[in-house]
């Protein structure tokens, strides 16, 4: 498996040498982006076993916060960033505690940080003094990075291509990072049978916490770049549709793995590309694909095939 | 000022009533198959939009068309519970999942057939009451009536009939229940397929009132919902009583705080209830 | 006195579970727990474990009173508790089992140094192998190993209990909370059950143990308490516990004359 992965990712480097088609290239910059999304969530979904819709709230809410730093307040893109992961955690960690303080479970927790996204979601709406409301912010900069080799701005595809990629990397790595630590063992308890995990010395709320915390930070990273990149930011990148978008291309990727999640994204995110397809039957084929994967292959592609190498 | 408040308290009633009967499909969905049904909404939707087929194009009477959409509603909510819910029973997770896929299939299917042009029915009953200086529509009122009619008649039929004394036993001890001969396999699509009926006859009278979208159930079904936890997924009259308590604070709230507000109640009543009294206003505390 | 058990009073609504119970436990020592059903044992775990709040009373833990920590705080303090209904990790096998239980042992070994693990396996160095070493060692003690590798699910219903014991060991308890070991388990696997917590003993292990099984628990405890409705009825040594009046009418019913 390590090696598929990393000739995958050997591959995704030399890619922009024989790719020169700028739609592909775009598609491959939204498909990393959705993949490191899928991946934050799946810290939180898969492996911690909380069904969180924050997800999109965090994305949303550090995607607004950079631009208005950059745009209305002239900040450094670089300087923007941190700025935003910090109020993305603080919020995390404000619905985390209550929800977590009350032990929500499994679907109650999604009602309540669907409800706290909602939340976000209008005040984002509605506050058109600093968000501009339904008519979000237009982002005409781009972001550069000071290198003792000049500085390097990132306009061209080709340059956020590697952004993105380089992106997806630091979230995989930082996800396999602590699901490879102690925190890993703690969240499969959690996952599994808190109650035994408890019983065994785990303090099943901070993990809780700090799995939700850090999966919506990682969220928040990829939503710093992605305003720049669209070149706009909106309100309904907090929206509920967004955020089960995520859930759909973790399902269908795998929630068991970390790459599954990748796959998924990748796949839904070439998928309308692909076929044809007016805007309206795109949802369609989402929510269509949704049901197939619960009700048919709930462990994802990725199940399907580690039952195949099981079995063989 | 007293006028205002009173206009938007009935306004409240009437929209809490929609709440309510969509509320009372979440809460008879989750008492028996056990997954809160996000669909619902979806269906609403589907009943309106029958509706004005019947109506505007196949020039029906208003009230054969809402019965014809009823029909058609219920007819979809079979399909679906057949291919679909009869396979996430108990699982309040996959049955979230898969119920939001179907929202998105039913809006798609429904945007690409006709459009996003809204549509228009509101012309049906025109006409109002003039009480007090008050301004009441006559569509309003006679929605709110058959909605609440409806409730009550759910109510009735739940505690007096042989098939909802079943159904509340079920609710109650499934395996008790199936011991005791309840076919509770078929007891359990009876209730999905009434829930959309319910949620087909709201989407039909809202219809009477409002311009359609393919993207209404979204907003209705989270009110319905914050309706039904808010009042104790379970409880049936109080499935009314949460949709009305919502409709009349949004409606109220609307005079003192900016409109903006409107839809942020019920997601605070949502957090406040499941925080504070998760088994809701009026269930039980079990 | 390791625990000391002063005046523990449950009370649930108008049902009082457990009534003033008293009792201490020294180091070194396996104390028996009799009693029918219903006369409060579990909930007498289960208050010194923090799994439920004390109505009133205290329990003392090495000089401090502990009524105010969460579960996972009294695992950590060294009081660990096993379930009368085998608790598991679905899909798991029984190694993966014991290295999540060995999250104690991780967090009291390297202390803040588990930190060097978000770094990759490679910087923990030997930590991998020396739990898996301790891992066998405990799987070995209670004879479990040659299961190592299978799905917990698998193993019978004695494997499961014997394995929720592992699992507590694994946390390097001071005392072992063991609610009703034996219930449920087949002759041969009692008598295992019996070598294990001797075993255990030897070790240097507390153990606290609740069961119905007179014999089994009569052979094992050095002293003992009985409890009836929720009230210590009889304690002092194993013997003159189980030979007292009270306690055979509780069990047995009243004798005829």
């Amino acid at each position: 498996m390590r090696l598929a992965i990393l000739g995958g990712l050997l591959v995704a480097l030399i890619a922009p040498w024989f790719v020169k088609s700028d739609s592909t290239l775009a598609i491959a910059i939204y498909g990393f982006m959705a993949a490191s999304l899928a991946v934050s969530f799946n810290l939180i979904f898969g492996f911690s076993g909380q069904l969180s819709m924050f997800h999109a709230a965090s994305f949303g809410v550090s995607a607004y916060v950079v631009t208005i730093l950059v745009t209305s307040y002239g900040w450094n893109f670089w300087l923007a960033i941190p700025c935003a992961l910090a109020l993305v955690v603080v919020l995390s960690l404000i619905v985390g505690t209550i929800c977590f303080r009350f032990k929500l479970k499994e679907f109650y927790f999604a009602v309540v940080t669907l409800a706290f996204s909602e939340v976000l979601r209008l005040i984002t709406l509605n506050w058109n003094s600093v968000t501009n409301g339904s008519l979000g912010i237009t982002v005409v900069e781009k972001p550069a990075l000071w290198t003792p080799w000049g500085t390097l701005t990132f306009s061209s595809g080709v340059s956020w291509y590697y952004v993105t990629l380089a992106l997806l990397v630091v979230v995989f790595v930082i996800c396999q990072r602590v699901l490879g630590s102690w925190i890993g063992q703690c969240l499969a308890a959690i996952r599994l049978n808190d109650q035994l995990g408890e019983t065994l010395g785990i303090d099943v709320f901070k993990y809780k916490l700090l799995s939700f915390a850090i999966g919506s930070a990682l969220a928040g990273l990829v939503g710093a770049f992605y305003g720049f990149y669209a070149g706009f930011v909106e309100p309904h990148y907090l929206s509920i549709t967004l955020g089960l978008d995520i859930v759909a291309m973790v399902l269908l990727g795998g929630i068991n793995s970390l790459i599954g999640p990748v796959i998924g994204a990748l796949l839904l995110t070439a998928l309308p590309h692909m076929i044809e397809l007016s805007a309206e039957l795109r949802i369609a084929l989402y929510g269509a694909i949704l049901i197939f994967v619960i009700l048919v292959m709930p462990k994802g592609i990725m199940g399907l095939l580690s039952s195949r190498k099981n079995a063989a | 000022m007293t006028q205002l408040i009173l206009g938007q308290l009935l306004n409240g009633i009437i929209v809490g009533s929609l709440y309510g009967i969509i509320a009372l499909g979440v809460t008879l969905t989750f008492g028996l198959t056990g997954i809160v049904n996000f669909a619902l909404g979806a269906f609403m939707m589907l009943g309106a939009y029958s509706t004005w087929y019947l109506y505007d194009v196949s020039h029906l009477p208003y009230p054969i068309a809402v019965i014809g959409a009823v029909a058609i509603v219920s007819a979809v909510g079979y399909v679906s519970d057949l291919t679909l819910f009869r396979f996430t029973r108990g699982n309040l997770v996959n049955g979230l999942l898969v119920s939001i896929g179907l929202i998105s299939v039913f809006e798609a299917l429904i945007l690409a057939a006709f459009t996003t042009t809204p549509k228009d029915l509101t012309y049906v009953m025109p006409g109002a009451f003039h009480v007090a200086g008050l301004f009441l529509p006559k569509i309003k009122i006679m929605v709110c009536l058959v909605f609440l009619a409806i409730i009550f008649g759910t109510y009735l039929a739940l505690t007096r009939t042989w098939l909802g004394r079943a159904a509340f036993a079920y609710a109650q001890n499934p395996e008790a229940a199936a011991l005791m001969g309840i076919r509770t396999e078929r007891l359990q699509t009876i209730v999905v397929v009434y829930s959309t009926a319910l949620a087909g006859l709201g989407g039909g009278l809202y219809a009477s009132m409002y311009s359609l979208e393919p993207t209404i159930g979204a907003a209705y079904i989270l009110k319905a919902v914050e309706a039904a936890i808010l009042a104790g997924v379970g409880s049936v009259i109080g499935a009314l009583g949460g949709g009305i308590i919502l409709g009349v604070s949004e409606n109220i709230g609307s005079v003192f705080f900016p409109s903006a507000f409107r839809d942020a109640y019920g997601l605070v009543f949502l957090i406040a209830i499941l925080l504070v009294r998760p088994s809701g206003l009026f269930g039980d505390k079990s | 006195m390791l625990l000391n058990i002063k005046n523990l009073t449950k009370r649930f609504g108008g049902l009082t579970a457990v009534s003033n119970v008293s009792f201490g436990i020294e180091r070194g020592e396996i104390i028996g727990i009799f009693g029918p059903n219903g006369s409060g044992k579990t909930t007498t775990l289960s208050l010194i474990a923090g799994i439920l709040k004390p109505t009133s009373g205290e329990i003392v833990w090495k000089g401090e009173v502990i009524n105010a920590l969460t579960p996972f705080e009294v695992a950590q303090q060294g009081l660990v508790k096993t379930f009368q209904n085998p608790q598991l990790f679905p899909e798991l096998t029984v190694a993966e089992h014991m290295r999540i239980a060995c999250h104690l042992h991780v967090k009291r070994a390297l202390g803040l140094g588990r930190l060097k693990t978000l770094l990759g396996k490679g910087a923990t160095g030997d930590l991998e192998k020396t739990l898996s070493k301790k891992i066998d060692q405990m799987l070995e003690l209670c004879r479990l190993y040659k299961h190592r590798n299978d799905e917990a699910g698998a193993l019978s219903y004695g494997g499961e209990k014997m394995l929720g014991v592992a699992m507590g060991m694994v946390c390097d308890p001071e005392l072992l909370l063991l609610d009703e070991p034996a219930s449920g388990l087949g002759h041969d696997e009692i008598t295992n059950l019996d070598a294990v917590l001797r075993d255990l003993k030897t070790h240097g292990v507390t153990l606290c143990i609740i069961d119905h099984k007179v014999g089994f628990l009569g052979r094992l405890a050095d002293r003992s308490i009985a409890l009836h409705h929720g009230a210590v009825i009889a304690s002092g040594t194993t013997a003159e516990v189980l030979a007292n009046d009270a306690v055979v009418t509780a069990y047995l019913g009243k004798k005829h004359a």
